[in-house]
């Protein structure tokens, strides 16, 4: 697999678009990819990314960079060979007679995009709600019905996302959720489902080593004992996850 | 004269064992046999993830954190517990078109001698290798592995109850591995493997948090490689049973070194999280060696050091 291109599309978050006609056939959205990035600086693990977007046969993901390997990751470029296993875990199992709601923070939007694209290819009709600290921070996304909200209040509402989830559920009856973010906006998300009595698949992240469900090391807190979020997920039925007590990264 | 192309036997025997190649999947880097689908095949055996008496949960997350050229981990041995082993988990293995090594740990000597007696006849274990060495659970674990006569006691609990070929795994947290290293060969042990996980911690600055949920845990990878190659090195002038030698290798001039040192066999384990291919990579790599120094066949490299 090779990267076409890469590019920041914000101080500190970079796309980059490869080319693999086998896993843009095969991706599903809320599957990752678990990328080697040579020369992180003596990082030796690789990295699983959720898969951003696939169109024809380029797929992208979205990276913050945060340390060595997502540095590395952002001195790629085009024509570089990368090295990658996947797509990898389960992703999300969309309900069509369900109105889709999309609930993405921050860089949360990253698997969702590709959710969005996929839902509106069937002739779904998803709203996405999109919060984020501030208005540089929104990120790039699918022209679909949205609503967006900013802890500052300088772009669309004022106020965390999880309140427009509020109000959104009660409009629009026998709805299904889907969410990618913060572990407190997931968590206040699945609680709201829950006493709604709507349908909500989380998509999860956790430190990873191999990727496939041989080493338990992304572990995640479920109510019937723990969970690999390779392997059992990244996607999984809120109703699985052990709000209280799990732990995100 | 060079051995011709096709020419190099990379097959090794030793402990009863016979290995199509030297190159063994680490316990707890390879699951129970079958989440790399297809993999198990291209490895001279596989050992399969540490089973408890009981099924164990596991330690708090988060269980990794990537290091300098390495990794730790707290995974705590989660598992299904051996009776879910037998029935679910081994099964799957038949046709996995390798040998087959069950790994055990238990809470105390009475334990593991259960845990062999449930595994003697199991059909598909060709040997059974004893975890006297993790350093993330509080019971048992590495405590056996810093104790000569606990780790003799062990040994011989586990000798007495199965025929099979019993390999011993020692832990690098010694001050010196070759006592234990002799006291488990005396006890019986057909072969020993070493070394299973140095101790380490990081911490979290920002958060100031450890960064692993258990506090401290395992550290592998290229990291600790010639920590393992010493304590190889001590362990086969110590004992006359055979060695395999793992800890951190990578490649094959890695694998190579263990070998020259006296390992009969190599395990490698984080490498296969690196890259899922490196065991056909390293097995490759030792045939090429064996070509470079004339070779005819992988057995010859064990115990070649010049010293």
């Amino acid at each position: 697999m090779a990267v076409v291109s890469n590019r920041m599309i914000r101080p500190d978050v970079g796309r980059v678009w490869f080319r693999s006609r086998a896993l843009a056939r095969q991706a599903r959205p809320g599957q990752f990819l678990h990328l080697r990035v040579p020369d992180a600086n003596a990082a030796i693990l690789r990295r699983p990314f959720s898969i951003h977007d696939v169109v024809g046969d380029r797929i992208a993901i979205l990276y913050r960079v945060v340390g060595d390997g997502t540095r590395a990751l952002s001195a790629l470029s085009a024509g570089a060979p990368v090295d990658v296993i996947g797509p990898l875990g389960i992703p999300f199992r969309v309900m069509p007679s369900r109105p889709p709601l999309v609930v993405a923070g921050g860089i949360g939007i990253a698997p969702l995009q590709f959710l969005l694209r996929r839902m509106t290819a069937r002739g779904l009709h998803p709203r996405l709600l999109y919060g984020c600290l501030t208005r540089s921070a929104l990120l790039p996304h699918l022209a679909v019905t949205r609503a967006v909200t900013t802890d500052d209040g300088s772009c669309g509402g004022r106020g965390l996302v999880t309140a427009a989830l509020a109000r959104e559920i009660g409009r629009r009856p026998g709805a299904a959720v889907y969410a990618c973010g913060p572990w407190p906006m997931l968590r206040e998300t699945a609680r709201l489902c829950r006493e709604r009595g709507v349908p909500c698949q989380v998509s999860l992240e956790a430190r990873m080593a191999c990727g496939v469900g041989a080493c338990q090391g992304c572990a995640v807190k479920g109510t019937a004992g723990y969970l690999t979020a390779c392997h059992d997920g990244p996607v999984f039925d809120a109703r699985t996850i052990d709000w209280d007590q799990g732990v995100a990264v | 004269m060079a051995a011709r192309r096709d020419a190099i036997d990379l097959s090794v025997s030793f402990a009863g064992l016979r290995l199509k190649n030297p190159v063994i999947a680490a316990s707890g880097t390879f699951g129970y046999g079958t989440e790399y689908r297809g993999l198990a095949a291209a490895f001279g055996a596989i050992v399969t993830k540490t089973v408890t008496a009981a099924p164990r949960a596991g330690n708090a997350p988060p269980r990794l954190c990537e290091t300098r050229s390495g990794m730790l981990n707290s995974i705590g041995l989660a598992n299904v517990g051996i009776e879910a082993f037998l029935r679910d988990k081994l099964p799957a293995l038949a046709g996995c078109g390798t040998v087959v090594i069950a790994n055990i740990a238990g809470n105390d000597v009475a334990e593991y001698g259960a845990l062999a007696r449930r595994l003697d006849d199991a059909p598909g274990v060709a040997a059974i290798e004893v975890n006297i060495s993790c350093p993330n659970v509080k019971q048992g674990g590495a405590a056996f592995g810093a104790d000569p006569a606990a780790a003799a006691a062990v040994t011989r609990a586990v000798k007495r109850a199965t025929a099979l070929p019993v390999i011993v795994k020692l832990s690098p947290n010694v001050s010196d591995i070759a006592p234990v290293a002799r006291a488990v060969a005396a006890a019986g042990a057909d072969a020993l493997s070493l070394i299973n996980t140095l101790f380490g911690m990081r911490i979290d600055i920002e958060r100031r948090r450890p960064s692993l949920g258990n506090v401290t845990g395992g550290l592998s990878g290229p990291a600790i490689m010639p920590v393992a190659l010493y304590h190889v090195h001590r362990a086969c002038r110590a004992v006359g049973i055979p060695v395999i030698g793992l800890g951190g290798i990578a490649t094959a001039a890695d694998a190579v070194e263990f070998m020259l040192a006296g390992a009969a066999a190599v395990q490698i384990g984080t490498a296969t999280f690196v890259d899922p291919a490196a065991v056909r990579s390293v097995a490759r790599g030792i045939a090429g060696y064996c070509r470079r120094q004339g070779l005819s066949r992988a057995a010859e490299i064990t115990g070649g050091l010049r010293c």
